[in-house]
């Protein structure tokens, strides 16, 4: 319900807003606004530990938070991180409230559609469920007509819907979507599977197992306005996305917040080395 | 002697007592109508330390294995307390103070609009009144925080609209409408026969409504405006389907910091009641007072 009156609001407020940009040559209004006042305002997560998150003094924290910092350290501006969530980020960077959006979202068709999305893809995750270990789920077509908790704003729960038929309750907060599967509200917890298995690993979810193949993987990417993606600010974020690739920064950043190692980026950190460098 | 005369002679020296019927002193009945602050301050105070104990239960019975207690769960409360109350609840109260203000000052344009002489302009405020009197506040405050500009640029100057004060404008387009109606009831209550006396006396129709009606119509305007602030404070947690930065929508992150252990979501809902409770019981009771003392007297 939430969600429908949101699109429905985004739309409205789409056609409400004045249009902007001309597919005709780069005026790089993003950039020149961000170089003029000497600030970059990225849009972050707030709650998506630990890509973005709050520490206890309330600054939020995290990887993308530190390569967005590098963001700015590169262009010489200061930073302003503003917390957004799954279901305005793309808005917001539409209506340039933000210039940047780091903010864990996959690189998904319809989306490159709405956003300056640029390559190459700075990480990715799978979708997998949390379930009991006494339903004893083996595919995903056992979650055919059966309730299934989510968060709101994910992808995938459509995904899941319309691929596998399950129906996907769909809750504000991980916390709320993780007690109604405790609550046996539904049969399983469709999330990412890093997620899920750091849960698993942290021995409160004894009774409860990731039983399926992950599904899809989701390469993420951060975007710039539409307008900008084939001029200064897309070529240059694209830029700083391979130089983090090839120098390995992604993968030191991995370490530092405990992520668990992925082949996606060793495979990006080999694809792009440097055929000159030891 | 006198006072062996005095204890006999009743009423005085003792409880009088009589068998002849006996008219007692006339009391209002209480309103009828619900209310939320009449409700509200009809609690005894102690209920505040009952709304918490499923504070202090719950985890207990929730408890399905693991080894996250309810004594992490409070230590991690404990932990983000400052936060949630410095950049948290402050904001509620902000907001809500804010809209009431806007929206009162709209509301009594609108009512005294209301009570037009010039049909126009009583047609269009009773048309805009019941816009936004019927309509869901949680729609207002989408259509006003997705439509309005973020940054207004006015000779050159940027000025950036924060969110919150985009939610202060979505709270009180209702208040307003609200209040609105307040002031037209209030002015409607008072006796047609003084603004009869009034008109008798020579007084222009802008020296009643300002010297005589409205003087009279704000006692009456209090306990019912009191009473919109505090439903208004209880809304302002809508504003972090929004993301909004307030009270709700920062224990939602601060328990994602915290690894969203299921046992965090009622220790940490509950603060934020306890918080609600706290600020707007004591409001609900000085409106209950003032309510009594300014009940209409005939």
């Amino acid at each position: 319900m939430i969600k429908k009156i949101m699109a429905g609001a985004i739309a409205a407020s789409f056609a409400m807003s004045p249009i902007v940009a001309s597919a005709e040559g780069c005026t790089n209004d993003t950039w020149n606004k961000v170089m003029s006042r000497g600030k970059i305002v990225v849009g972050v997560k707030a709650d998506y530990k630990p890509w973005g998150y709050r520490d206890s003094n309330g600054e939020i924290v995290g990887m993308e938070i530190d390569m967005a910092n590098d963001v700015a350290a590169k262009m010489g501006v200061d930073i302003e991180l503003v917390a957004v969530q799954s279901s305005n980020r793309m808005q917001f960077l539409e209506q340039g409230k933000i210039d940047l959006m780091i903010a864990t979202m996959s690189d998904r068709k319809d989306r490159r559609e709405i956003v300056g999305i640029v390559g190459p893809n700075y990480y990715t995750s799978g979708t997998n469920v949390m379930s009991p270990k006494a339903l004893g789920l083996t595919s995903w077509e056992d979650l055919r007509g059966k309730p299934v908790c989510g968060k709101q704003g994910a992808f995938y729960n459509q995904i899941v819907e319309e691929r596998y038929g399950a129906q996907v309750i769909a809750f504000t907060g991980n916390a709320e979507a993780k007690q109604a599967l405790r609550d046996k509200k539904c049969i399983a917890w469709v999330y990412d599977d890093s997620s899920i298995g750091s849960d698993l690993s942290s021995g409160n979810w004894d009774d409860f197992e990731m039983p399926l193949n992950s599904e899809d993987d989701n390469p993420w990417a951060l975007a710039v306005p539409s307008a900008e993606r084939d001029c200064v600010f897309g070529r240059f974020m694209a830029g700083m996305q391979y130089q983090w690739h090839q120098d390995g920064a992604l993968i030191a950043l991995e370490e530092k917040w405990g992520i668990k190692p992925t082949q996606f980026l060793a495979d990006k950190n080999a694809q792009y080395s440097d055929w000159l460098a030891e | 002697m006198a006072s062996r005369f005095s204890t006999s002679i009743p009423g005085i020296g003792k409880n009088g007592s009589t068998d002849l019927p006996v008219l007692k002193p006339f009391a209002p009945s209480q309103p009828v109508a619900f209310n939320t602050s009449a409700w509200l301050a009809n609690l005894p105070p102690w209920t505040g330390l009952v709304l918490l104990l499923p504070m202090m239960i719950w985890p207990f019975a929730s408890h399905a294995g693991g080894n996250f207690t309810m004594t992490d769960a409070f230590a991690a409360l404990i932990k983000w307390m400052p936060f949630l109350l410095k950049s948290g609840f402050l904001f509620n109260v902000i907001i809500s103070l804010f809209a009431m203000l806007i929206g009162t000052f709209l509301g009594i344009i609108l009512g005294l609009g209301q009570i037009s002489k010039t049909g126009i302009i009583r047609r269009f405020s009773w048309f805009i009144t019941q816009l936004f009197r019927n309509s869901p506040w949680l729609v207002l405050l989408f259509i006003v925080l997705l439509a309005f500009p973020f940054e207004i640029t006015i000779f050159g100057v940027i000025i950036m609209i924060p969110d919150w004060t985009k939610a202060v404008i979505g709270l009180s387009l209702p208040i307003m409408a609200n209040i609105s109606e307040i002031v037209r009831g209030a002015v409607l209550s008072v006796p047609t026969a003084q603004w009869e006396a009034a008109e008798s006396l020579a007084f222009t129709r802008q020296q009643i409504l300002w010297r005589i009606i409205l003087p009279q119509c704000f006692k009456r305007m209090i306990p019912p405006w009191m009473n919109w602030y505090a439903i208004l404070t209880m809304a302002t947690p809508l504003c972090s389907l929004l993301g909004v930065e307030e009270i709700i929508t920062l224990s939602r992150q601060a328990m994602e910091s915290e690894n969203n252990h299921p046992e965090l979501l009622v220790p940490f809902y509950s603060f934020a009641l306890g918080l609600f409770f706290l600020y707007c019981y004591p409001i609900a009771r000085v409106t209950m007072h003032l309510e009594r003392r300014y009940s209409v007297k005939i």
